[in-house]
Parts: structure tokens; sequence; C-alpha cells
């Protein structure tokens, strides 16, 4: 057996020595190299390397809630023109149930109602009409809000200045956002928080009953001020013109009125907007953002060039904010932050030191102790381990995976997790010892024998870690990664690498006689 | 050549079966106790399953108290604890609505600003979000429980199978106990240990496994006490040595590692020890159970 076939030692020289050299773009590890080669380097995750998770979820709820009232308003001017009379609307979680004075038209505004909203399931009983969101229509609205929503943080985070941004889809209504190196996740907190819906609408000051009993007639709505709760509004509830019809906001600043948001129309919202401020010279036009007039100054002359101001009590950051919102558009429905991790560039610092550290004592103590128990076994060992770790770095390296705190825990594990293999070998050449002498054949068999455990024993460990995969999120699955890898990697050098080591050391020490 | 592996004899002769009713007592015992431990004080959870609000922050010539102080002012639930060195603080808030929790974490910034030298870190884990965490957590160990027994099933005989699984189902829960002795918090990192841990024992039971069924052929006519107690003396140097190497790496995992990995260390250190038990004195044991030969049908 003194004769190691060529075929292997070469594929197991050329094995470690492409572990080896991956490994250096990890462990030079600059960041901004643009190089092909180095830049096969390990991801830090955000706990590493500093930076916010934050998971959103889009509040459904509301646009149920939108679409039955628009089922409302729809069925109230149906039934006007059909000159039926309401006696009472119940609307309920996801059923809007109308009941009629009589039941003579009922079928006709059934028929008028389908034609504006296919899909939707109606159910007529004596005078009742029910209008029902079913599944199928839920799922619609669910689907376009979820891909607007999407697209409009992506906007908003790209208008903020974050640098490789990660934003997915996950589940069926939250968005998964990634911010490295954020260092002040408040402010992209407060950007995304607010849904953004900026309307125009003419302010109704002869109706002061409405006011008074806080009880808005059919087609107005109350509004309240954005500085003070107590300040209401009666308005038009259609709106002149909407924030869909910008083209353009910026923050600006004006000698009399301060910090204030610059916007221009399109041409069909400078149209519209012409005309509504044409016709209604006199009036007021107040500014509505999210369900909070900002303004409302009064139209002192058309307005026709499709630009204008809106001023408020802003300050500079609040004013470019509000512009950065204008320009991304509004969200369909409000996000809710329902998951937030940020951690903070030092304190991602001190976890890669000390995890070094750990790593590198962790290896020290378990080298040391190899040697004392093995001897020279145990230094081959120790080369196989060494390896081991390289192949890690570079596994992780080229599929470019990301390395997170729980990973090096992962790594620091499997430096003690990988010598079990060399162990398992070693124990079964000293049993193999025992019963003959001839050097080579005794090597020979105890890797044999330990070839099946070792199999068995680290599948079973790889079962465990591809659950926790699939099961786990974010940082754990950094560990699951490392985990496999290491395990992949100590069977690797353990039968192939440690094996070479083992018959080299043999051959040239020339061993007649190996007492393990 | 040398080598302190001599210290272990090559074939150990100890009589581990032997000793098998007390260490089943005393395993027995342990679980009973962890599972009233759990059912009565429970784990400490963290926010990932708990839900609420954790700030970290560094602070210089700020006292815990002061901070303390500032802080109940404005929320009567807030918790303080310094983190790996005084200078390092742990600030936490119970759950509240998604919205309202967000707005706590601005505030407290703000009530603090002047005292804290960095924010390290802050977490906010929704109501939703934790109990989904739990549930999926609980999903990974049952199913990682599941597929181990498969797997084993098919490489082993189905007796095999149910000795492991008696052996990890002990491990997990002895583990959960001592952890709630300890008041360890149970965090993901925490099921990610657990899960590990299982993988942990049933490496070692499987080794010792492949040895009882090597030694089944070869050793025909063997009691299968006597059996059994050869195959944890065969693979007792290995059984200790690699626990001893895990050990080694985890404990400079839990000293050098950092304050965030230390409950993760902890808990695998404690998986350890009771999986590299249960392989010998609970997992062996459990096969005794069965009758692995036909002529043992015929006594």
């Amino acid at each position: 057996m003194k004769n190691y076939p060529i075929w292997k030692s070469f594929t197991v020289i050329s094995l470690v020595l492409l572990g080896i050299i991956f490994a250096i773009p990890s462990i030079i590890y600059d960041e901004n190299s643009e190089n092909w080669f180095l830049k096969n380097k390990i991801n830090l995750g955000l706990d590493l390397q500093g930076g916010s998770y934050l998971l959103l979820e889009v509040q459904l709820d509301v646009l149920y809630k939108e679409e039955l009232d628009n089922f409302v308003d729809s069925v109230r001017l149906i039934s006007r023109d059909q000159a039926v009379k309401i006696e009472k609307i119940d609307i309920q979680e996801n059923e809007v149930v109308v009941f009629f004075a009589n039941k003579e038209k009922i079928k006709d505004i059934r028929d008028s109602f389908f034609q504006m909203y296919r899909g939707v399931s109606l159910q007529i009983s004596n005078n009742r009409l029910s209008i029902k969101l079913n599944d199928e229509y839920r799922k619609i609205i669910q689907d376009s809000a979820i891909k607007q929503s999407l697209e409009i943080v992506r906007k908003r985070i790209d208008e903020s200045g974050t640098k490789e941004p990660l934003i997915q889809r996950s589940g069926k209504k939250r968005i998964l956002l990634q911010l490295p190196g954020v260092k002040d996740p408040e402010r992209i907190k407060d950007l995304l928080g607010k849904t953004a819906k900026l309307t125009f609408h003419i302010v109704d000051n002869d109706n002061t009953s409405a006011l008074q009993n806080n009880l808005a007639p059919f087609g107005k709505i109350i509004v309240p001020d954005m500085y003070d709760e107590n300040t209401k509004y009666l308005l038009d509830k259609r709106a002149v013109v909407g924030g869909e019809n910008l083209v353009d906001a910026k923050g600006s600043f004006d000698q009399t009125e301060g910090h204030a948001v610059s916007f221009r129309f399109d041409t069909e919202g400078a149209q519209k907007f012409g005309k509504v401020t044409t016709n209604n010279i006199g009036k007021n036009l107040a500014v509505v953002l999210d369900g909070v007039v900002i303004t409302a100054p009064r139209i002192s002359s058309a307005i026709t060039g499709g630009s204008g101001i809106i001023t408020g009590n802003f300050n500079a950051q609040e004013a470019s904010d509000l512009a950065v919102l204008l320009r991304a558009g509004a969200l369909p429905a409000p996000l809710e932050i329902v998951e937030e991790r940020s951690v903070g560039a030092g304190l991602g610092a001190d976890s890669i030191a000390a995890g070094q550290i750990a790593a590198i004592i962790g290896m020290v103590l378990v080298c040391v102790f190899m040697i004392l128990i093995y001897g020279t076994f145990g230094a081959l060992a120790n080369v196989s381990l060494i390896v081991n770790l390289f192949i890690i770095i570079s596994l992780l390296g080229t599929i470019g995976a990301t390395l997170t705190l729980p990973g090096i825990a992962g790594i620091v594990l499997t430096i003690g997790m990988a010598v079990d293999a060399n162990v398992l070998i070693f124990e079964r050449i000293k049993e193999e010892s025992l019963k003959q002498t001839k050097v080579f054949q005794i090597v020979k068999n105890g890797f044999d024998r330990a070839m099946s455990t070792i199999l068995d024993a680290n599948i079973t460990t790889l079962i465990a870690a591809v659950l926790l995969f699939a099961f786990g999120s974010g940082p754990i699955r950094g560990f699951s990664i490392t985990l496999s890898l290491g395990v992949i990697a100590s069977m690797f050098t353990a039968l192939m690498l440690t094996n070479f080591l083992v018959y080299m050391y043999l051959s040239f020490a020339n061993k007649k006689e190996l007492k393990l | 050549m040398f080598g302190l592996n001599k210290i272990i004899p090559v074939e150990p002769n100890i009589n581990f079966l032997g000793l098998r009713r007390n260490f089943l007592i005393f395993s027995i015992l342990a679980i009973l106790i962890s599972i009233s431990l759990l059912s009565i004080k429970g784990l400490n959870l963290g926010i990932d399953f708990k839900g609420g609000t954790l700030i970290e922050v560094s602070t210089k010539n700020t006292s815990i108290g002061e901070l303390r102080e500032i802080l109940s002012f404005s929320y009567s639930d807030v918790s303080l604890q310094e983190f790996g060195n005084k200078n390092i603080i742990l600030i936490r808030l119970q759950n509240k609505s998604n919205q309202e929790s967000i707005q706590t974490v601005n505030s407290v910034k703000n009530l603090i600003q002047d005292k804290v030298v960095e924010f390290r870190r802050s977490e906010f884990v929704g109501p939703t979000i934790s109990s989904e965490l739990l549930f999926r957590g609980f999903q990974a160990v049952s199913f990682a429980l599941i597929a181990i027994l498969i797997y084993i099933w098919l490489r082993f005989e189905w007796q095999f199978g149910f000795g492991a699984v008696v052996a990890l189902t002990h491990d997990v829960l002895f583990t959960l106990g001592l952890l709630s002795i300890l008041n360890v918090e149970f965090s993901l990192a925490t099921i990610a240990a657990i899960l590990t841990i299982a993988g942990y024992s049933i490496n070692d039971t499987v080794v010792i496994f492949d040895r009882v069924r090597e030694n089944l052929r070869k050793y025909k006519k063997l009691e299968l006490v006597d059996l059994f107690n050869l195959s944890v003396n065969n693979t007792l140097s290995r059984t200790i040595m690699t626990s001893l190497t895990t050990l080694l790496a985890l404990f400079s995992l839990f000293i050098f590692g950092g304050e965030v990995i230390r409950p993760f260390a902890l808990t695998m250190i404690i998986g350890v020890i009771i999986g590299t038990y249960s392989s010998v004195f609970i997992a062996v044991p459990t096969l005794l159970i069965f009758k692995f030969r036909p002529q043992d049908e015929d006594d």
C-alpha cells in the first residue's frame, strides 16, 4: 500500500489548495474591492455589519373596509336613480346589508350594482340586498395592494438614499426590508409609516350645522386639522385632484411662508386643478394628507399653471420628507411595522471581534488537546481541522452566503465537532492495531470501518441543520448554513485529507509498527 | 509517537448497563421535575417569543439607576439590566400594539439621548410575529425529531429508532428543564441550540448503535446485556473525546464569544453533556426492551 494512488493525492491536494485560495477574499475582506476574485467574500449579516431589518404588514382590513364603503356609496347612487328609499345600511366585517323600503326594484338595483363590481357575491332576501366580499375578491385586492406597496416602498427607500436595500414580499401580506448600514432607522420608519395619500377638496363653509352636529351629509366628509384636532372642516367627499396626478414635489423655502413643499401636476391634474380653481374663487381649498387637513387656503385666483406650494408649520426635514413621500406616491393601505431589529455598527464590530477570539481560542484548545491525546496523529488531524476551517470560509464566500452571529457560533461549534470523524477513525485504527501488525492494513481497515459510522452520524446532524434552515429566519439560517457546511467539510477533510496525511506520514517515517 | 490516549484502555470493561436502573430512575425523576417546572415556572421567554421591545445602549458615567429613574417616570413596565459590563445596559419594555411600540422606541431614545454614547441595537417583535415564531420553532423541533426517527429507522431496525427518539426526547426535555431552573433566556437562538443538541445527541447515539449492530453480527452467542456493554465500552473513548473537544469549543464560545451568544453557548453546553449521558445510559438500555435475536425468543 506504499504507493498511494496519484489521482487521489492530486484530488486531495487540489481541493485543499482551492479551499485555501478561495478563503483569501474573505480573510482579506476588502469591502469595496471590485476585483473579480476578491469580490467572492463572505457577506456579513445585518447583525455583524450593522443595519436595520424591518417587517411590514399591509393593513388589508383598511382596504376591505374602504371597498365596503365604496359599495355603500354606489348602492346609494343607484337607488337614488331608481327612486328607491333605503331604510337602513348595515356594514359588517366583510359584508354590507342594505334594507330597502320596498322590494319592487331590488333586482334592478342588484343588476346595476353587479355591472359596476363584477365578482362580488350578491344576495337578495325579501327587501334586503347583501353584498359580500368573497375570498376571490379579497385576494385580488390583496395582491394588487402588496404589489403596489412594494413598488412605493422601493421608491421611498431609494429616495432616502439607502445603499443596497433588500426589499421583498414575505408571505401573504408582508414586506421584508433589509437596510444594511442604516444608522437611523427612525427616519425610514417615519417615511414608511405614512400612507401619504394626498387629495385636494373644496371646503363647504355654508353648512355650519353639519360641523356643529359632527354629522356629515351624504357626499361630504368632516376632516380634522393636522395641528389642532378640535378644528374641523366640512369638505366635499369627492377629491378635486389627488397625489396620483403629481409629477414632481420638492422641499422649498419661502420668505413669508417658511418651509414648504412645491409641487407640479401632470397635464390632466393641471387641467382639473385649473378648472376647479377657476369655478370656486372665494372658496377654500383643503389639502388633505392621510385624513388630516394640512392647510386650507382661500382660492384668490384661478391657478392654471399646474403648480403650487403646500405650506404648513414644517421644518426643513419635514418638508423634504413630505416631498419624498409625494414623489414616491401613496401607499394603497397603511403599513404597520410588526418586527424590527436594528444593530449599530459598534455592536456588530464587537460581535465579530468576540467571535474571532472565541474561534481562535477554541481552535487552539482543541488542537492542543488532540496532540496531547493522539500525538503525531493528533497533529495530522489538526492540519485537517485548519483546512476544514478554510474550506468553510471559502464555501461561504463563493456561494455568497451571509455570515451572522449565530453563524459564527456554528463555525466555533464545528471546530469542536469536526474532529469527531478523525477521532472515530483513530479509535478504529487503535482497535485494529491490536488485531494485526501490518501498518498499512491497519490504517486501511481503520478508515474503512469508520466510514459508515461517520456517514450515519453526520447525516443526522445535517437533517437537523436542514430543518433549521427551512423553519428558521434570518440569523438562525446563518447558523444552519455554517453548521451544514462545517459538517460536510469535516467529512471530506477526515476521510480524504487525514487519510492522505496518515499515509504520507507512515510512508515517509517508514513506520514498521503502529501503536496509537 | 506519544499520546495520552493510552490512559483510556482500548477495551475498557465498565459495567454501564449494570447501573441502568439507577440512571433510569435519575432520568425519570429529572424529566418529571423538568415537565413540572416547564408547566409551573415555564421558560424565560425572550422578546422573540413573548414580543416586546429591547434597546441596548452603551453609556459613560451614567449609572443604571439614573436611566431607570428617567425611564420609569414615563414607563411603568420598563426593566433595565446590565449586560456584560456596567456600561452596557439592556432596556426592555413589554408589548403593546405595534404602532405604540414603535413610538415607544422613539420616545425612549429621545428621553435618554444625552445620557447614552451609542444605541447598540433595538429590537421590536410584535405580538403576531412572536406567536408565529414560537409556532415555527415548535414545528422545527418536532419535524427534526420525526425526520431523525425516519432516518434511523431506514438505516437500522425500528427498535433503534425507538431508542434514539426516547433518548432525544429525554435530552430536549431535560435541557428545557435546566434552562427553566437557570432562567436562561429562551430565544430563536435557543431553538437553534436545541435542534443542534438533537443532532449532536443522535450523532452520539448512532455511533454506539452502529457498534451494537456490528457486534450483534459478530458475537452471535453473547448475552444482550453483555453485548451492549461491550459496544458502549468499544466506543467509550470516542464518546469522551468528541464530547470533550466539542465542550472545549463551546466553553471558548461561552467565555469569549460575547454577551449576545452566551445563552446559546450555555444551552449547547448543557445539551452536549446531557446528550452524551443519554446515549450511554438511556438510548442503549432502551434497546433491552426488545429481543433482537431469534434465540432470545426461544427462552
